[in-house]
C-alpha cells in the first residue's frame, strides 16, 4: 500500500488515511481536549504526511512519523493556543461512548486528569497507555533525553494515582 | 495491595481509558478533499513566484539604472567643476599680465620723470 502510495496512487494514500487515522485523530484529541481541534490538526498531519511521502521508507518508518509530527504540532497548537490546554475534557468523554467501558466513570476521570497533565508529560503518558510504546521510542519520537520520559512516566503516574485516590474519598 | 500493584492496576485502567477512537467516516474524505484542492494551491504560489521574479528583476534593474545615472551625473558635476576651475585660474592668469603690464607702464613713467628732474 505504501509502494502504492509513493507512487502517486490517490487510492492508496486514502487507504494509508483510514489505517492510520484512529491513531492520529486519538493522540490529537486527547492533546488538545478539542474534538473540531484535533480533527484539523489530525487532517493536517495527513496533508504533511502527502508532501513529504517520499521520506517515508516503510510501514514502521510511517507510524513513527505520523506520531512524532502529531505530537510536535499538538504541542506547538498548545503553545500557540493554552486555552485549549484547559478545555473541558467532556467531549473526550463523548468520544468513546461508541464502546462499553468497564468502568465509565472512572475512565472519564482518568482521561480528565491525563488532560489536566502539563503537555509534554501529557505526550509521553499518551504514547506509552495509548500507542503502548516502550520509554525509548518515546524518547526517540519526542526527542527527549530517556531519562526524562521515565521522569515524566513516573511523576505522571504518581499524579494521576493521587487525584485518583482524592476523587475517591470525596465519593466516599 | 502494594503500591506495584496499584500502578500496575493503574496501569490497565489507563491503557483501557487512553484507547483509540474513530475520527468518523467523514475524516478520510475529508483528508483528500484537501489533498484535491492542493494542486490549486500550489498553483497560486508558483504564479506569485513567477510575478515575484519579475518584479524583483525589475526592481534590481532599476536599482542598477539608477546608480549608473547617479554616476553618470556625478561625473558631469565633477566635469563642470574642473572647466569652472580651469576658467577661473585663466581669469586668474589674464588679469595678473594685466596688472604686471599696467605696473610695468607706470614704473617707467616714474623712472623718466625723476630723470628729467635730477636733470634740470
Amino acid at each position: 500500500m505504501l509502494t502504492q502510495a509513493l507512487a502517486g496512487e490517490r487510492a492508496a494514500f486514502a487507504a494509508l488515511v483510514r489505517q492510520h487515522q484512529r491513531a492520529v485523530y486519538s493522540l490529537a484529541l486527547r492533546m488538545l481536549s478539542d474534538r473540531h481541534a484535533a480533527e484539523d490538526l489530525a487532517q493536517e498531519v495527513f496533508l504533511q504526511l502527502y508532501r513529504n511521502l517520499s521520506a517515508v521508507s516503510s510501514q514502521a518508518h510511517l507510524a513513527f512519523w505520523l506520531r512524532k509530527v502529531t505530537m510536535h504540532r499538538s504541542i506547538d497548537r498548545l503553545r500557540r493556543a493554552p486555552r485549549l490546554e484547559s478545555a473541558a475534557p467532556a467531549e473526550l468523554a463523548a468520544a468513546v461512548s461508541e464502546t462499553q467501558p468497564a468502568d465509565p466513570l472512572l475512565e472519564r476521570r482518568l482521561r480528565a486528569l491525563v488532560g489536566e497533565l502539563p503537555p509534554a508529560a501529557r505526550a509521553v503518558v499518551l504514547l506509552r497507555y495509548q500507542e503502548d510504546l516502550d520509554p525509548a521510542d518515546i524518547a526517540r519520537t519526542l526527542g527527549m533525553p530517556l531519562n526524562t520520559v521515565k521522569s515524566h512516566l513516573r511523576r505522571s503516574l504518581a499524579q494521576l494515582r493521587e487525584r485518583l485516590d482524592e476523587t475517591a474519598a470525596a465519593l466516599i | 495491595m502494594s503500591e506495584n500493584q496499584q500502578n500496575e492496576a493503574l496501569q490497565l485502567r489507563l491503557r483501557a481509558a487512553l484507547r483509540r477512537v474513530d475520527p468518523g467516516e467523514g475524516f478520510a474524505p475529508g483528508v483528500m478533499a484537501r489533498i484535491a484542492a492542493e494542486p490549486a494551491r500550489t498553483a497560486r504560489p508558483a504564479r506569485a513566484g513567477a510575478v515575484a521574479g519579475w518584479l524583483a528583476f525589475g526592481l534590481a534593474a532599476s536599482l542598477v539604472l539608477a546608480a549608473l545615472l547617479a554616476h553618470e551625473w556625478q561625473a558631469r558635476r565633477l566635469e563642470q567643476g574642473r572647466e569652472a576651475r580651469r576658467q577661473l585660474l585663466e581669469a586668474l592668469r589674464v588679469t595678473d599680465e594685466k596688472l604686471n603690464l599696467a605696473y610695468r607702464a607706470v614704473n617707467s613713467q616714474e623712472r623718466a620723470a625723476s630723470a628729467e628732474h635730477s636733470g634740470a
